[in-house]
């Protein structure tokens, strides 16, 4: 019998469990060399320059699918992080263009993030009975309106001043910065998730919350401590993005908290929590991201991108299910 | 291991199958693509035009690519359409990405925001793409010209005009945009607002309100019945948006109320409201430029800027054949350049029949 | 009346009362009539979105849906494919039950969760709803006389209205007194008890998820005649309002909780602020932050009533 998400099996032996989750990534690296080679054949221009100094921007929207998947984890969602984004971007941008040195206005970035995150986590934590994804529905409405506000008519803001932007959006050689940021990021969130307490005080909870709880994981801590890395790292992902944009607008980040919970997904994190491996969502943004951008240069029509997404989402984790069943029943006809 | 070994195979397939289905899916859905790869198949040397509408599914952004293609093909090049995925600064920056990838020649865009679009941008024009706008401009360091639809002097006025008109010269009257944070939509409101303060003759015009109903029906709706249940004296509701026209219009026709509606819209989308005074109809009259030709003006800027006749600098000179015009590159008023289309055009009860049809 | 809707039900005479002080016109039949007509978009799906949450599912693929089959109507009646309202009103239900039935069918034989599942379906039928349109809208001309049929007035009150009333007495009925009902409060409290009880838990998934489908056809549909006008992007973030409507109605998102009344509460809730920000004139940009505040507001109020009513009835039962 298959388990919630269908992918894994959740009273097997350790090892079988192990084997089975490893499939996984092993099939997104073929998908991930597939489209590579697929999208290198039918378009002149999918060379690693072009595909690099278009990456930045999906690169940006990486940093909210690792805290994002922590908390997909556990069973929680948050649909916030895109107006995060925007709030962070605005704040950052007024504080540039009101003379603060660069490093100020980072900080202050990193500071709406922290709060915006802990105000998600305070309020989840102290009304558990509030799903997280209607809490982060009002917040998300929220955040975004005081960017709005704080716009005020023209609705858009540049920072004047944007060398400082420019700088942290340079490349070395042909990969941007951010590229070795994410995949530092990348490497320490997953070994949180497989090497430490936290991973596993995450996963006890999404599995079963009551009992984690009595078995002695602070739930409420570990909820928290969560939406509040979410925050700050929606605040990285602002920083990065406004380094492609130099400024903020009010529509900036929307959509972004839908991207990253589809990345996180098609790598195998299960929305119901207690399920998936960091690794898989880091691997299957890089199928999604060099799988548009290869759609993108042959100007697919964008909304066609969504549709074949769409049936990606669905089919990774479908047909596994399908030849599962399909295996299941050839061994009870030979039994 | 066997099930291991077939769900590999079958992802694998899947994900070929998925960018196979999408070569040949793209270039049914979207011709800019299909005549892009046939030309990079022959390469036949065509230079490549790109136009970047500010969203997809929208008969008005359809009506200027319309008209950008014609005007591109006729003259030997190849219009290369890419809509982005929402009607967002973002999406338009990762469609612009692409196309400095694919390595046109030249680029035009109705931008969705005025600033975002700057670094994407300066990428261009450093890789020797030329970068012009429409419909709705970028920042004067991020484009070389930009095709302007209407001076904002020329609609302001047009309107306040319209407004006049339909109250009688008196009364209270009320504005419902798009979303408070539309660039065009703030810049021709803002000149009414000066028109209005300037000139005695709209003394006893009274401004009540601008609402805002985010370019959505439903908004839209919501705000103009708010409007008349708060000023049960208001004459007339101007707005310069086409949601909100065709919304603020229908509220009004339904409802039966004395209160008439003016501003930009789409003549097919209007035409239901567009009537004589005593026909109760809710809109007497309205105004539009005609996208097709800003499409093809665009389209002139384009050719132009690729094969150096212009630069984008103000006095510049151009012909644009089929619109019949030789146009002359103006200072802007936020210190880049523009070219402007033309005055604004009314649509009335005796001229709507005929453009409904037309866009 | 149970305890959750009381509380709501003071929080929605509460959020009224202040309106009509600030501003009387609230508070006149007209105007609660132009309430009902303008959320009929977010009050039908809500019953829909009811019953996939009580069997511990969600669907986020609705608004895609309505928009999908709001414009294949718009556009049959603007390519002068068809005239009459009824057939009109038929094709859209099957649009919604084939989406709905797809979605069903991906979550309840395919064991893929429903949010994966859901967002697929998000994204393709949204791509279809671009795809068919190919950037034409079906505007008011183009409708004639479909978008009448949201101006009929049976004994004063809208059609339109009439219709979401229908539906919720129906979906009243389903849920509280038949069979069908029951299954699903079963299999949303404890699936796997329902399946060796005997419920065949697949089938009621996609059961569900096609009845979500044929509500958001009628939904586009109407949404089509009430603002004469068809847009591919129309409706976008439906989603989130439905289910905020549900989860101020006190319906659990785990499943196996939840009441049509608490649903239609909700989602009068959220109605009456969106009437009344405007109303009570809350500057326009502020609005959006304005409507976010009083959405967390009132769900924590929420919470906090039922927690004080909760001690109070423990309180008695000491005693």
């Amino acid at each position: 019998m298959a388990g919630k998400s269908g992918r894994t099996i959740n009273a097997t032996p350790q090892n079988v469990w192990r084997k089975r989750i490893l499939s996984w990534e092993g099939v997104l690296i073929v998908i991930l060399a597939v489209v590579l080679v697929l999208c290198r054949a039918m378009s002149a221009t999918y060379t690693l320059e072009n595909v690099l100094r278009e990456m930045p921007k999906y690169l940006a929207e990486m940093f909210l699918m690792l805290p994002m998947a922590f908390i997909l984890m556990m069973g929680e969602i948050d649909i916030s992080v895109g107006s995060i984004v925007c709030l962070s971007g605005t704040l950052g941008c007024f504080a540039v263009n009101a003379g603060m040195p660069f490093p100020v206005a980072l900080l202050i970035m990193l500071g709406t993030g922290l709060i915006c995150g802990a105000i998600n986590g305070a309020i989840i934590v102290i009304f558990p009975e509030l799903p997280s994804m209607i809490v982060t529905l009002g917040t998300q409405i929220i955040f975004r309106g005081i960017a709005e506000i704080m716009l005020g008519g023209g609705g858009s803001i540049a920072a004047k001043n944007a060398d400082g932007f420019r700088a942290i959006g340079k490349s070395l050689g042909i990969v941007p910065i951010v590229f070795f940021l994410v995949i530092i990021s990348g490497a320490i969130f997953v070994i949180i998730s497989t090497k430490m307490k936290f991973g596993r005080e995450l996963m006890a909870i999404g599995s079963n919350r009551l009992t984690a709880f009595y078995s002695g994981v602070k739930v409420k801590k570990v909820l928290f401590i969560s939406y509040v890395t979410m925050g700050a790292f929606s605040a990285l992902c602002a920083i990065f993005f406004t380094a492609a944009t130099y400024g903020a607008n009010t529509t900036t980040g929307k959509g972004f908290e839908m991207d990253a919970i589809a990345m996180a997904v098609f790598g195998g994190i299960s929305s119901t929590g207690g399920k998936g491996k960091m690794i898989g969502g880091i691997l299957s943004a890089f199928v999604i991201v060099c799988l548009r951008i290869g759609l993108g240069q042959k100007n697919v029509n964008s909304q066609v991108i969504l549709l074949i997404i769409g049936i990606l989402l669905i089919g990774a984790v479908l047909l596994p299910n399908i030849s599962a069943r399909i295996s299941a029943n050839k061994k009870k006809a030979i039994s | 291991m066997k099930k291991k070994l077939l769900s590999l195979l079958l992802c694998a397939t899947l994900a070929a199958g998925a960018l196979a289905g999408c070569g040949g899916g793209g270039s049914t859905t979207d011709t800019g693509s299909k005549s892009s790869s046939e030309s990079k198949g022959g390469d036949s040397g065509k230079k490549q035009y790109a136009i970047v509408p500010k969203s997809a599914g929208n008969p008005y952004n359809e009506k200027e690519v319309e008209g950008f293609k014609a005007i591109i093909e006729a003259n030997g090049g190849e219009a290369v359409v890419n809509y982005p995925q929402d009607a967002t600064a973002d999406a338009q920056i990762t469609v612009i990405n692409s196309l400095i990838s694919q390595g046109v020649d030249s680029i035009a865009v109705a931008a969705n925001d005025e600033n975002a679009l700057q670094s994407v941008l300066e990428d261009a024009m450093s890789k020797g793409i030329k970068v012009s706008c429409l419909d709705s401009s970028v920042n004067a360091d991020s484009r070389q010209t930009f095709a302007n639809q209407a001076g904002v002097k020329e609609v302001a006025q047009a309107l306040c005009d319209a407004v006049y008109d339909i109250s009688g010269g008196s009364g209270d009257w009320a504005i419902l945009s798009a979303s408070s944070q539309a660039t065009n939509q703030n810049a021709w409101i803002e000149a009414m607002k000066g028109i209005m303060a300037d000139d005695s003759k709209y003394a006893d015009l009274n401004l009540v309100e601008v609402a805002y109903g985010d370019d959505e029906t439903q908004k839209s709706t919501d705000q103009t019945q708010a409007l008349l249940a708060n000023y049960p004296n208001l004459k007339v509701i101007c707005a310069p948006t086409t949601v909100g026209v065709a919304a603020a219009a229908k509220v009004v026709q339904d409802t039966g109320a004395t209160c008439r509606v003016t501003g930009l819209g789409l003549p097919s989308e209007m035409a239901e409201y567009i009537g004589k005074p005593d026909s109760g109809k809710s809109c007497p009259y309205m105004f539009l430029w005609n996208p097709i030709d800003l499409g093809k003006l665009s389209a002139y800027i384009s050719l132009a800027l690729v094969d150096g006749t212009i630069t984008g600098a103000a006095g510049d000179t151009f012909e644009a054949k089929e619109l019949g015009v030789t146009y002359t590159i103006t200072e802007a008023a936020d210190g880049g350049t523009e070219v402007i289309l033309g005055a604004p055009f009314e649509f009335n009860p005796d001229n709507i029949e005929e453009w409904k049809t037309v866009y | 009346m149970q305890k959750r809707e009381l509380s709501l039900v003071i929080v929605l005479v509460l959020l009224i009362a202040v309106v009509s002080f600030v501003n009387p016109s609230f508070f006149t039949i007209d105007n609660f009539l132009d309430i009902l007509k303008n959320n009929v978009v977010t009050l039908i799906p809500t019953l829909g979105m009811l019953m996939v949450l009580l069997i511990g599912g969600i669907d986020i693929s609705i608004a895609s849906t309505m928009a999908l089959a709001g414009m294949v109507v718009g556009l049959l009646f603007k390519y002068n494919k068809i005239e009459s309202t009824l057939l009109a009103f038929i094709i859209a239900l099957a649009i919604g039950a084939v989406c709905g039935c797809l979605m069903g069918t991906i979550i309840g034989l395919g064991n893929v969760p429903p949010i994966i599942a859901t967002m697929g379906g998000m994204y393709i039928f949204r791509a279809l709803a671009y795809i068919v349109g190919d950037s034409q809208w079906a505007g008011a001309e183009a409708l004639g006389n479909y978008k009448d049929f949201a101006l009929k007035n049976i004994c004063g009150v809208n059609v339109t209205i009439w219709i979401t009333l229908l539906c919720y007495i129906l979906f009243f009925i389903l849920l509280k007194w038949t069979k069908f009902g029951r299954n699903i409060y079963a299999v949303g409290s404890n699936a796997e008890a329902a399946q060796i009880s005997g419920i065949k838990v697949a089938r009621v998934k996609i059961a569900v998820y096609t009845i979500m489908g044929v509500l958001c056809g009628l939904t586009g549909a109407l949404n089509t005649s009430i603002y004469a006008s068809a847009q591919p992007n129309s409706l976008t973030g439906k989603e989130m309002d439905v289910i905020a409507a549900c989860v101020i109605g006190g319906v659990s998102m785990s499943g196996g909780r939840g009441t049509v009344a608490g649903s239609l509460l909700g989602g009068l809730v959220l109605a009456v602020i969106a009437k009344a920000l405007p109303l009570i004139k809350i500057p326009a940009i502020a609005q959006n932050t304005i409507k976010g505040v009083l959405i967390v507001v009132v769900i924590i109020v929420n919470v906090i009533t039922q927690r004080m009513m909760n001690k109070r009835a423990l309180a008695r039962r000491e005693m």
